[in-house]
């Protein structure tokens, strides 16, 4: 016996969550050729079918583009800090893909391994995650070659499979996802079949044991010779979690503030000095690859991917992991 | 309502040290009264008065700024008031197309003698400001129409004739050392080829959309040798630009050129040319006639038919979405600066953080330094990750170059630099 629950329930039910104060956020169409996760208005806001994934990722919304820490303000020669430790509203998110819902389990590492990070903690305990397992994948999907699928749970509250006319079977995964669908769904006979998913394109072992024994290998001058050195793979991507800390002065009403950095920006390394450790293009790509296939998972016991493909779909000049880890493989 | 309650508006004034200032000392020292509620700033020069500073008064909270200098003719550094002139000229149009309240910046000339005009020219500007109210309108939400969506490309790759050819140029190229390396398009995206072997993975069909020009400022690419870099002939426009800024030396690159069949839109949408004019050698053949000028795109005429405030409603809706990732300043080949605005932390320039007014200041400093520079290439838009139409802005600075100057970015590698060069006829109807 399964659980399955209609469309029109389902955007029902965020109409409701969104009415009972709850933000709630998931994949709406933007523009014609733009999907993003963002805060629905409203149940039929919801986009759930007609698009691979969307260009951006979840993470932003536990751990948001800009965070205020505290405000400050100055009196002559002394200056009064502000907290701020204002309790998140309960927020939930709806349509997630896996490989968005995957990478939680990724940052929760990090934001609670030498320090706990108050905010993204109070952030990830009011919120609720349902899943929707993907149906489909493209030329850019490679979730199968970093050990997961396209219907895991990990990460996830609740997962809905699509069984077709209208209808997702629910699996609840843990007792936040059960608490919002109690009585809200219908027992039914049917359930969702295994989706296949996207071919292994690479062998993630290899290409670990190949990033931390060629440092200094021409490979990396050679691959990121293209590479603009924008923030857009970092940024899209669901499990990078670099930040920066900047002072926003008077204009942004004096405040200090947490901001998404990228390693592949050229002043993510720069010391005061003028020094830069890395100066290049090159060593910058080498330190993502590098850290997501060598550095974390040796301190954590998993890689930094998702396989969601977002870098190479958002990157303007068409790289991304993909690319590296198929060329590492292949030669 | 109470005296205590009544609005009364802050002024940011810029002047420059020598006359407005001194003409302000005057109205002071000849016992003019005005309204107290102006905040003078002094600079050397109104040449000086960088835009940054109009935007920052307008962030912390300024509800009007007057911008004011010496007389043309006048300036103690010969011309740094042409100079700004010619900015303040372009600059309204962009803040226009933002959907600035354009009443809450004045511009004047005041010298040392005219106590009695600066008088005039803060008193009148201040019953403005009262009339107008507090400035609450800056980048804030509300509703606007649809603006057409740039149309995106075909999905289908179309592989044009010449590919074969090019192939054969770079390979030969490579093979004889007149060039080491060659910057094309590959299946993906771009192609850096530096083995005779590399050429076979270049390609030309109708998904060959980055401007490749970009690369020839970067490090990596310049410690290789002599570069041939393949431009379509709207890409072929930014190096005429770079030329005239001593960024890029003709002979040290081989230009091949493309006779273009078009890439699909948006980027066609500014089409002035179809066949490169100084490549070294031009390969294919041009799909249809020259294009006359550029057609200003549908979404622009849409944008600049909404009110000013349904304006900045839209941007506002756009720029929040900015997530700071630069894309637009990398793909751009006219972003080459060291080290850029955005990047400067010593003092901050412009808020760092993907906030509101971070974002509008990151936004308003790469379209303006950008005026008359930008040739049209649309990679801003293409490459921005937010579905954000930058190319909007420097589409509204490209008319106004046009229309103010005759001016037209990367067209005539003769006619001196729109910004950096002045003339005692620029005309404008908006500076007191």
């Amino acid at each position: 016996v399964s659980e399955i629950i209609s469309q029109s329930a389902l955007r029902a039910l965020a109409a409701e969550w969104i009415a009972g104060g709850k933000s709630v956020a998931g994949p709406a169409r933007v523009k014609p050729d733009l999907v993003l996760y963002r805060a629905l208005r409203s149940g039929d806001d919801l986009l759930l079918e007609g698009f691979q994934r969307p260009s951006n990722s979840i993470k932003e919304f536990l751990f948001p583009k800009a965070e205020k820490l505290y405000g400050y303000k100055i009196r002559g020669n002394s200056i009064e800090l502000i907290e701020n430790d204002s309790p998140e509203p309960a927020q939930v998110i709806i349509a997630a893909r896996p490989c968005d819902a995957a990478a939680l389990p990724i940052l929760d590492h990090v934001f609670n391994w030498d320090f706990q990070d108050e905010f993204y903690n109070r952030r990830r305990a009011a919120t609720t995650v349902i899943t929707l397992a993907c149906s489909a994948h493209d030329e850019n999907c490679f979730c199968t070659s970093v050990e997961l699928d396209p219907g895991s749970e990990r990460g996830s509250d609740a997962i809905l499979f699509e069984l077709g006319d209208g209808q997702y079977e629910l699996r609840c995964v843990t007792e936040k996802g059960r608490a919002l669908f109690d009585g809200k769904t219908e027992k039914s006979e049917r359930t969702a079949k295994a989706i296949p998913g996207p071919e292994r394109k690479f062998d993630a072992q290899a290409v670990r044991a190949f990033v931390t024994t060629h440092f200094e290998d021409a490979f990396w001058k050679e691959h990121a010779l293209t590479c603009i050195g924008c923030g857009t793979c970092a940024f899209s991507c669901p499990a990078c979690h670099c930040f920066d800390i900047v002072d926003a002065g008077p204009a942004a009403g004096n405040a200090r503030v947490k901001t998404w950095d990228s390693c592949q920006f050229s002043t993510f390394t720069a010391h005061a000095s003028g020094h830069n450790p890395r100066p290049v293009q090159p060593a910058r790509q080498r330190q993502r690859i590098l850290h997501k296939f060598a550095i974390y998972p040796e301190k954590f016991g998993e890689i930094l991917c998702t396989g969601c493909g977002n870098c190479a779909r958002n990157c303007p000049v068409g790289l991304g992991v993909l690319s590296v880890a198929t060329e590492i493989n292949h030669g | 309502m109470s005296k205590a309650q009544e609005f009364e508006p802050k002024i940011v004034a810029y002047v420059c040290n020598w006359c407005t200032y001194l003409g302000a000392d005057l109205a002071g020292t000849a016992r003019l009264e005005y309204p107290p509620n102006v905040r003078i700033i002094r600079l050397p020069c109104s040449g000086r008065i960088d835009f940054n500073l109009i935007i920052k008064a307008l962030e912390v909270g300024a509800d009007g700024v007057l911008v004011s200098g010496c007389h043309p003719g006048d300036c103690h550094y010969t011309a740094g008031n042409y100079h700004a002139r010619r900015r303040w000229i372009l600059f309204r149009e962009l803040l226009d197309t933002l959907g600035v309240d354009l009443r809450r910046i004045e511009f004047s000339w005041i010298s040392a003698a005219e106590g009695r005009k600066w008088q005039q020219v803060v008193t009148e500007f201040t019953d403005q400001m009262r009339k107008l109210g507090p400035y609450k309108e800056l980048y804030a939400t509300g509703a606007f129409p649809d603006v057409p969506a740039p149309e995106t490309a075909l999905n289908g790759t179309r592989s044009f004739a010449a590919q074969s050819e090019l192939r054969e140029v770079c390979h030969k190229l490579l093979a004889e050392g007149t060039v080491k390396v060659v910057i094309g398009y590959g299946a993906r995206g771009p192609v850096v080829a530096t083995r005779p072997e590399d050429a076979e993975r270049l390609v030309w069909n109708n998904r060959c959309f980055s401007n490749l020009t970009a690369y020839l400022k970067r490090k990596e690419i310049k410690a290789l040798g002599k570069a041939a870099v393949i431009v379509k002939p709207c890409d072929e426009k930014s190096l005429v630009e770079l030329e005239k800024e001593a960024q890029f030396v003709r002979k040290d690159a081989h230009v091949i050129g493309m006779a273009c069949e078009g890439v699909g839109q948006p980027k066609c949408a500014h089409c002035t040319a179809r066949t490169p004019r100084f490549a070294d050698v031009t390969l294919g053949v041009a799909a249809g006639p020259e294009p006359q000028s550029s057609p200003s795109p549908d979404r622009f005429a849409a944008l600049m038919a909404m009110p000013p405030a349904e304006r900045m409603a839209f941007w506002t809706e756009e720029f929040n979405r900015c997530v700071k990732c630069y894309a637009c300043r990398q793909v751009c080949p006219m972003c080459y600066c060291e080290r850029c605005i955005v990047d400067k932390n010593r003092p901050i320039a412009i808020d760092p953080a993907p906030s509101t007014k971070g974002n509008f200041a990151w936004q308003i400093a790469r379209a303006f330094h950008l005026a008359g520079r930008c040739v049209g290439c649309g990679e801003c838009s293409r490459a921005c990750p937010a579905g954000i139409d930058l190319a909007l802005l420097n589409i509204s600075l490209h008319i106004a170059a046009q229309k103010n100057f005759g001016y037209e970015a990367g067209a005539d590698p003769k006619a001196e630099p729109l910004i950096g060069s002045y003339t005692l006829q620029d005309t404008e109807d908006f500076i007191l």
